[in-house]
């Protein structure tokens, strides 16, 4: 187990958190801690609640029960002005992406900024000069200045994630969610993509929560590993000094180790869910 | 790229019908469907004997229409000036009335939207508004306010306005409901507003629809303002009521001639724009749509084939070519081709709206006196009798709509299926076939129903037998082309086994091409019934038989409570019409 950092560091905090979604357990007691400036990965299969998990921290899920404190802040108490306050300081990068495929690179990137101003924004000229400068600077940081006034789906999907990573960063955030962001992606897009994330963590101080599959690619680009099965946590290391073969066997003995049967059953279930 | 469009979610879709189990066919609502079908299918042969359509005296009567035509000589026109004025004014008015429709739907679909809507209520309540909306004619709300206008352009405004809510927000609510959650979910999670994630997650992806929507509603109204003339609108529908009611045939039939080109150039631009300005092929079934495609495609193959090899062949050259950009210099959006594009329709809509409105010469200050004259006129509208009529008239009246309806779209569906067929690809014995068939369509498609049944009248005299007619003659185009496109989508498996076991081109189309469409063949026809009860309550107005020739004898003759009993007839079957419509296609699906 992990050294308990100081609390005051501690900048997300999840206590025992069960969810339901009707007679599906999504997550089932998990707990969690992060402390500034690190860079967790969050690994298992397809339905272990690994989504779940992220989406409580961004306050998009509440739990059944459990306490979810992010950022000093209580999610599960927050509603209104307050959550969404808390929703600009954490940034959220989607396994799709997710722009808006008819506008313009730049207006996607700045949507980010949508939770520092007043009121609804149409078109580009809505939002202030200042903000726009902002937006082209992200975008410049993801090195995709000259696409700027590219509808974004003409753009290739590294590229659109690198759209969506300078939209996040337009938030200002303190912590960086990624919700399997290179699933869709080819493998030299992918690499890009996960290089840009870890240096933007590195430069801006980020602390960052990202959900993969692939153990190898957990392994090189993250300082700690957190394993979840069956909405559990059942694994959650330092990687360093850590083997992949360390991780597989950690990994695939608690697979094991529990009733077999239901871990297929709950495979199979995860992936009709997908 | 595929991976942008393949969603996971959509895996689950394609397995749900493939797990129905093959049992649901004998349940008993598919049986009650099944003979409603029957039902139907009889009273429509009724219907047709009802409405004394007779081959024989047809032909004896077109020898009249000859002579007539002979006798009204040649085709009149009114002098210029006062053409483009009444043109100017024709268009501004029907265009005022989508705009206002246009900004109406757009609260109204929010909140009838699933996944807008704040609560369940809300959405009823804009459910229902979109089904009143769309179930009460704009001729009836045209009689109405031009009760309460008198004079102007407004009367006309506000019933296309309104009518047309129903038809806009239903298909802008459909749209909402159908946009990808993902890029609202991003704004969310972003920490927007809910307004903030509807401007910027949801809107975005419905404009196109929204725009294409309305452009589409504009070509249907602009074919509803013809009969919107006979109840008091302005515009080129009165002069030609006028003319008609006049006995000035050669004149009439002139305006007749010029809204049918004004129909068809309409259709013409809204499809060039639809398609220039959003980027949507037009794959539309209407004339418009057909020469915007053909130049399209023509257009393609020459220099737009260059630009776009160009663009391509750019891309991965830019980053090595010139200095990387600034972001200072990249804060002013260079005017490239598509902010020039955009611009130049931003403008050009902007010049049509403001001359629309400067056109139709809005009386601003009606809005606000009307509304001391609106007891008045309620009361005379309330409450609903049929007056000196007989009770048993008026529900004859309305059976004989049901009856036209029925009997047309029963001559559109036989004559449908055999054009139709004829041509769909997989069926047609030729391409010349294929071609002539789907021109013939086409043409059938630019002629508004009204323009046909009036010049049926002239044919055929006053009565229903004009109204099926038209009808049937107008439906063919609708119907013809929905059939020939299911024939073409069914899959071609089953035609190419039957076909390899030697089998003729017939017996392919009966075994496999139309099992394979009938259910497509059954939704498309309801679909037509719909419609026909809905036209067929209006075409009595112009003399085609039915209860809407009470229904202008009444608010000709201020007999205003007998206007509200038989609206209230109308509204009962159309929504008995489509509450049964919707339940089939449920059925059946």
């Amino acid at each position: 187990m992990t050294p308990h950092a100081d609390p005051a560091e501690t900048v997300v905090s999840l206590e025992g958190i069960t969810k339901r979604f009707g007679s599906t357990v999504a997550l089932d007691g998990a707990s969690l801690s992060v402390r500034r400036g690190e860079v967790v990965v969050l690994l298992g299969l397809s339905g272990s609640g690994k989504s779940t998990l992220l989406r409580h921290v961004d306050g998009l899920e509440r739990p059944t029960s459990g306490t979810v404190r992010v950022l000093g802040r209580d999610v599960t108490g927050l509603s209104g002005r307050a959550l969404r306050e808390l929703r600009s300081e954490v940034g959220f990068i989607f396994q799709q992406f997710e722009l808006v495929p008819s506008l313009t690179v730049l207006e996607n990137v700045l949507t980010g900024s949508l939770a520092a101003v007043r009121g609804p924004r149409l078109g580009l000229w809505s939002y202030g000069r200042a903000a726009r400068a902002e937006a082209l600077a992200r975008l410049e940081r993801v090195g995709l200045l000259e696409r700027a006034y590219q509808r974004a789906d003409t753009l290739s999907g590294g590229q659109q994630q690198r759209v969506a990573i300078a939209r996040a960063l337009m938030q200002r955030p303190q912590v960086l969610l990624a919700d399997e962001p290179v699933a869709s992606l080819d493998p030299e897009s992918s690499d890009q993509v996960m290089a840009l994330i870890r240096e933007i963590a590195v430069d801006e101080g980020l602390t960052v929560i990202c959900s993969l599959h692939q153990v190898d690619l957990a392994l090189s680009w993250a300082d700690r590993i957190v394993g979840l099965r069956h909405g559990a946590v059942v694994l959650d290391t330092e990687t360093e000094g850590l083997s992949k073969a360390q991780v597989m066997e950690i990994y695939g003995r608690v697979a094991t180790s529990t009733d077999q049967l239901a871990a297929i059953e709950l495979e199979l279930a995860g992936d009709a869910v997908r | 790229m595929t991976a942008v469009t393949e969603r996971p979610r959509t895996t689950e879709a394609p397995l749900a019908p493939r797990a129905a189990p093959p049992r649901r066919r004998t349940s008993p609502e598919r049986v009650a469907a099944g003979l409603t079908i029957v039902a139907l299918l009889v009273a429509s042969i009724v219907a047709l004997r009802s409405v004394e359509i007779d081959p024989a005296r047809m032909l004896q009567s077109w020898s009249n229409a000859e002579r007539f035509f002979g006798r009204v000589g040649a085709i009149e026109f009114p002098p210029l000036a006062e053409l483009l004025q009444l043109t100017a004014l024709t268009l501004g008015l029907v265009i005022c009335g989508t705009l206002l429709a246009a900004v109406l739907s757009v609260p109204v679909a929010v909140l009838a939207a699933s996944n807008t809507t704040p609560g369940p209520v809300w959405r009823a309540a804009a459910r229902f508004v979109t089904v009143l909306a769309r179930a009460v004619p704009d001729v009836v709300l045209a009689m109405v306010f031009v009760l309460l206008f008198s004079l102007g352009t407004l009367p006309g405004i506000l019933a296309i306005g309104l009518h047309s809510v129903g038809m806009i927000s239903k298909l802008f609510a459909d749209a909402i409901e159908q946009i990808d959650e993902g890029p609202r979910t991003a704004v969310r999670a972003a920490g927007g507003t809910r307004l903030q994630q509807f401007t910027a997650g949801v809107l975005p992806q419905v404009l196109p629809s929204w725009v294409a929507t309305v452009l589409h509603r504009n070509d249907i109204n602009l074919r509803g303002s013809v009969i919107l003339g006979y109840v008091g609108v302005v515009g080129l529908g009165m002069e030609m009521s006028f003319a008609f009611k006049s006995l000035d045939y050669g004149l009439g039939l002139g305006y007749a001639l010029v809204i049918f080109v004004l129909c068809v150039v309409m259709e013409i631009v809204s499809s060039s724009v639809r398609a220039a300005m959003l980027g949507i092929a037009p794959t539309g079934r209407g004339l418009g749509d057909r020469v915007v495609r053909r130049a399209t495609r023509r257009r393609a193959d020459g220099p737009s084939a260059a630009i776009v090899t160009e663009t391509v062949g750019r891309a991965p050259a830019a980053p090595a070519a010139p200095a990387a950009p600034t972001v200072d210099a990249m804060l002013r959006r260079p005017w490239d081709r598509t902010r020039v594009r955009n611009t130049s329709w931003g403008l050009i809509a902007g010049a049509v709206v403001v001359a629309s409105v400067l056109v139709c010469d809005i009386a601003w200050s009606d809005l606000v006196t009307v509304w001391g004259g609106v007891p008045a006129v309620a009361v005379r509208f309330w409450p609903p009798s049929f007056g000196s009529y007989e009770a048993s008239t008026m529900v004859a009246a309305m059976g004989e709509t049901i009856a036209i309806a029925l009997a047309a779209t029963l001559l559109t569906l036989v004559a449908s299926i055999v054009i139709g067929s004829l041509a769909a690809r997989n069926v047609a014995p030729s391409r010349g076939m294929r071609s002539g068939m789907r021109l013939l369509l086409v043409g059938i498609r630019g002629v508004p129903e009204v323009i046909l049944a009036i010049v049926l009248i002239v044919v055929t005299g006053l009565g229903t037998q004009a109204g099926t007619l038209a009808l049937a003659l107008g439906g063919i185009g609708l119907l013809g082309k929905l059939l020939a496109d299911s024939f073409e989508e069914v899959p071609a498996g089953p035609e190419r086994a039957l076909a390899a076991t030697g089998a003729t081109r017939l017996q392919v189309y009966a075994g496999a091409t139309l099992p394979q469409g009938l259910r497509a063949l059954v939704g498309h026809s309801f679909y037509m019934l719909d419609t026909n009860i809905r036209a067929a309550t209006l075409l009595g107005i112009v003399g085609a038989g039915g209860v809407g020739y009470y229904l202008l004898n009444a608010s000709q003759g201020s007999n205003y409570g007998a206007v509200t009993a038989i609206v209230l007839m109308i509204l009962v079957t159309v929504l008995a019409v489509e509450g049964l419509a919707m339940w089939m296609r449920k059925v059946l699906r």
